[in-house]
C-alpha cells in the first residue's frame, strides 16, 4: 500500500484526522529544513509537505514568497531537496513525503522526479498544472506517485469531476479565494463544497489556506478529512531561524494536532 | 503558413496553454467564453471600432521615412505610426477591446501590471472613461524609472501598487496582479498588456492589436501598390510585434523580423533576449521561451527600456520561431541609444526606447535590401516618457 493512503487509513481507524505541515526546503538551510522535517512530525504533523522555492510562485502570498527567496539565495534546487528527503528516510520511513511546487522546476528535473519514488517521495502537487491535465503528458510518469490536485470555491462541478478522476492521495480543497496565508474563511460554503467532492468520490479531503489558529483548524478537520498549515508554519520558522530554537513551532503544531483530535 | 492557432486548449505547438492555480481556472474559463461570443458579435466590434477610430485615432499613418530611406540608400523605409495614437503607444488597442470586454462581463474592478508604464496608462485611461475601481502593478524600479507615467496613471484616477518583491520590475508587477486576481476573482478583471499570460489572453491580446497589420495591408496596397517585402517590430512581451505580423503569417513572401533586447550584449548573459538566448519554460500560466538556469528559476534581466525588461515571451512568438516563419535578433543598448538619435534627427520623430530596438536593426538589415523593396518599422510608442532616463544614461545637465 502507498504510504499516504496507508497513514490516512491508519488515522481513519484511530478516528483521527490528519495534518499536514508545509516548510520551503532550504529555509533558513537545507541541514535546519532536515531538523525541521523530524521535530514537525514528532510534534504532530502527519504528512510532510515540502515546499520546492521558486523565483515567481504566483499562488503564495508574502509569508512564503519571502521563505520561497531565502532558500533560492541558498541555492536550493530539486536535487539538492530530493538529497535531504534521502537524509530524512534514513530516520523516518514512516511518514508521507509530498513535494509541492511550480511546474518550471519539475520539468527541469524530470528523470529525478520519476525516481523520485525510490528516494522516498510519496507525491507530487504541481502547483500551476490544472487538475484535469495529466502531468504525463509533461514527462513526469511514475505510478507510484501520488499526484494531489487542488479543488477551490471557483472550481465547477464538471471540472470537480474530470480533477477527482486524475487524482490519487487526496484532494487539497483550497479553502479561500486567494494567495497563501490570507485570511476570512467561509466556512458554510467550504463545508458544501467539500459534501460534494465527498459525493462522487471517495478519495481523502484535505483542507488548507488560511488556517492560522486552532479555531480554524478544529472548524475545518469537521467536514474534511484533516487539513494543511503552511504560512503559520513558515512564518514562525523564519521568526526563530536566529537562535534556531524551534520550540515555538513545536508548541505550534501539538497545539493545532490538539485541535483537530 | 497557417494561422489559425491557438489549437482549443490555447496551445501554438507546444507554446501557451493555461498554468495557473486552480483558482484562476474559472476566471480563464469564463473570459473564454465570452470573448468566443463577442468576438464575431456585430454589436461589440461596432463599439470597439468606433472607439479605435473616435478615442484613439485609427488609423494611425503609414509614413514615408525620407531621410532614413536617403541614409540607408537601398530599400524604402515606411513608419507605421502606433506613436500617434491617444496615450501614446499601440497598448491603448488592447485596452480599449478589454476593456469593452470587462463592461460585458459586469465587472466592476480592473487590475493591470505595467513595466514601461504605457500599458497602465493606457489601462487607467479606459478605466477611467467608464468610471471603474483601478489598480496598477508596477515594479519600484520601473516606478523610478518611468516617473512621469506613474503622475499619469494617478491624474487618470488609478491606484499605482508598488511591487518590491523579485527584480522589481515587470516580470514580479505580474506576480503580484496575479495574486490581487486570484484573490478578487469575482468582481475583477485582469486587463493583461502583452500577449503573454495564460490562454485566452495572447489571442486576446493578439486580435486587438493586429487591426494595427490589417491598416497595413491596406495602406501598403495603396501606398507603394504591393505588400511589404520585410515588417520589423520590437519584442519585449511581443504584443505590438504580434499585432503587425499576425495578418501577414499567411503570406509566406512578407518577412517578419523581431527585435530583442540585447541590454549590455548577448555574450554577457544581462539581456532581455528569451527568443535569442533562453529556453522552453513555464512562466506567468504560459509555456514560452524564457531566461531561465538549469535549475528552472527565472533569471533576471538587464535592459535600458523597462517595456523589453521581462524574462518570458508571448507563446505565439515562440512558435513563430520554431517554425521559422519569423525571425528573432537582438540589439544592445549602445545600439539602441545611437538610432533613438538617429530617429530623432533626421525624422523628428521621438521614438519610445522599446521602439528604437526596431530602428536599431536597420544597420544590419539595410546593406542586404535592394531599391525597388518596401520595409516597414512598427513605430510602436513614442518616448516622451523616457527623457528622464535618457537624461540620466547620457549624464546629460539640463
Amino acid at each position: 500500500m502507498k504510504r499516504i493512503e496507508k497513514k490516512l487509513k491508519e488515522l481513519s481507524q484511530d478516528n483521527q484526522k490528519a495534518f499536514v505541515g508545509y516548510i520551503v526546503a532550504g529555509d533558513p538551510d537545507l541541514e535546519t529544513s532536515l531538523q525541521l522535517m523530524h521535530l514537525s512530525v514528532d510534534s504532530g504533523v502527519d504528512i510532510l509537505e515540502i515546499g520546492v522555492p521558486f523565483t515567481d510562485p504566483i499562488a503564495e502570498g508574502p509569508t512564503i514568497q519571502q521563505a520561497h527567496d531565502r532558500s533560492l539565495e541558498n541555492e536550493t534546487n530539486l536535487q539538492k531537496i530530493i538529497d535531504l528527503i534521502c537524509k530524512f528516510r534514513e530516520k523516518d520511513t514512516n511518514t508521507p513525503i509530498i513535494l509541492m511546487g511550480y511546474i518550471n522546476n519539475f520539468l527541469m528535473y524530470k528523470d529525478l522526479i520519476n525516481r523520485s519514488h525510490e528516494l522516498g517521495v510519496d507525491g507530487v502537487l504541481v502547483v500551476d498544472i490544472p487538475g484535469e491535465l495529466s502531468l504525463e503528458d509533461y514527462g513526469i510518469d511514475n505510478q507510484d506517485l501520488d499526484i494531489i490536485s487542488l479543488v477551490s470555491p471557483t472550481t465547477s462541478k464538471e471540472r470537480v469531476k474530470e480533477i477527482v478522476k486524475n487524482s490519487t492521495g487526496f484532494i487539497y480543497y483550497v479553502t479561500l479565494r486567494g494567495v497563501t496565508g490570507s485570511s476570512n474563511l467561509d466556512g458554510n460554503e467550504i463545508e458544501q463544497n467539500i459534501k460534494y467532492i465527498k459525493s462522487i468520490s471517495s478519495i481523502p479531503v484535505m483542507a488548507g489556506f488560511g488556517i492560522k489558529n486552532s479555531d480554524d483548524a478544529k472548524l475545518l478537520s469537521s467536514f474534511s478529512d484533516g487539513i494543511v498549515i503552511g504560512s503559520s508554519i513558515v512564518e514562525l520558522i523564519y521568526k526563530n531561524s536566529e537562535n534556531k530554537d524551534f520550540h515555538e513551532v513545536s508548541d505550534y503544531i501539538s497545539n493545532m494536532k490538539d485541535a483537530i483530535r | 503558413m497557417k494561422d489559425n492557432l491557438p489549437d482549443k486548449d490555447g496551445f501554438f505547438g507546444e507554446y501557451g496553454g493555461k498554468f495557473v492555480p486552480e483558482t484562476l481556472m474559472y476566471a480563464l474559463n469564463e473570459l473564454e467564453q465570452t470573448y468566443k461570443t463577442l468576438k464575431d458579435n456585430n454589436d461589440f466590434n461596432a463599439e470597439f471600432h468606433r472607439d479605435l477610430a473616435e478615442f484613439v485615432g485609427r488609423p494611425s499613418p503609414l509614413y514615408f521615412a525620407k531621410r532614413l530611406t536617403e541614409h540607408y540608400n537601398t530599400a524604402s523605409i515606411w513608419l507605421k505610426r502606433e506613436d500617434l495614437n491617444h496615450t501614446g503607444a499601440h497598448k491603448i488597442n488592447n485596452t480599449v477591446g478589454q476593456i469593452l470586454l470587462a463592461k460585458y462581463m459586469g465587472k466592476k474592478r480592473i487590475i493591470a501590471e505595467t513595466g514601461a508604464g504605457q500599458h497602465g496608462v493606457a489601462t487607467a485611461t479606459v478605466a477611467a472613461r467608464l468610471g471603474l475601481d483601478c489598480h496598477i502593478y508596477m515594479g519600484s524600479e520601473d516606478v523610478r524609472r518611468q516617473s512621469l507615467n506613474v503622475y499619469r496613471m494617478k491624474l487618470l484616477g488609478a491606484e499605482v501598487h508598488e511591487v518590491n518583491s523579485g527584480s522589481a520590475t515587470l516580470k514580479d508587477a505580474l506576480n503580484e496582479a496575479l495574486r490581487d486576481w486570484v484573490t478578487n476573482i469575482e468582481d475583477t478583471y485582469y486587463i493583461i498588456g502583452s500577449v503573454t499570460g495564460p490562454h485566452p489572453y495572447p489571442m486576446i491580446v493578439r486580435d486587438f492589436n493586429a487591426v494595427v497589420g490589417y491598416e497595413l495591408i491596406d495602406q501598403s496596397q495603396e501606398s507603394f501598390g504591393r505588400m511589404p517585402d520585410s515588417i520589423i517590430a520590437c519584442v519585449g512581451g511581443g504584443s505590438n510585434a504580434m499585432g503587425i505580423f499576425y495578418p501577414f503569417i499567411k503570406m509566406d513572401n512578407v518577412e517578419l523580423i523581431g527585435v530583442e533586447a540585447a541590454g549590455k550584449g548577448i555574450e554577457t548573459g544581462e539581456h532581455a533576449a528569451p527568443l535569442n538566448d533562453g529556453t522552453p519554460g513555464v512562466l506567468h500560466g504560459a509555456k514560452s521561451y524564457l531566461m531561465q538556469d538549469k535549475s528552472g528559476q527565472v533569471k533576471g534581466t538587464a535592459s535600458i527600456s523597462a517595456g523589453l525588461d521581462y524574462p518570458g515571451v508571448g507563446p505565439e512568438h515562440s512558435w513563430l520561431k520554431d517554425v521559422k516563419r519569423a525571425k528573432y535578433v537582438a540589439v544592445s543598448d549602445d545600439e539602441v541609444m545611437k538610432a533613438f538619435h538617429m530617429v530623432n534627427k533626421m525624422e523628428g520623430i521621438l521614438p519610445a526606447l522599446e521602439t528604437a530596438h526596431a530602428f536599431a536593426y536597420l544597420d544590419e538589415l539595410m546593406p542586404n535590401m535592394n531599391k525597388d523593396q518596401h520595409i516597414v518599422i512598427n513605430v510602436s510608442g513614442r518616448g516622451d516618457k523616457d527623457l528622464n532616463s535618457v537624461v540620466e544614461i547620457e549624464d546629460i545637465k539640463l
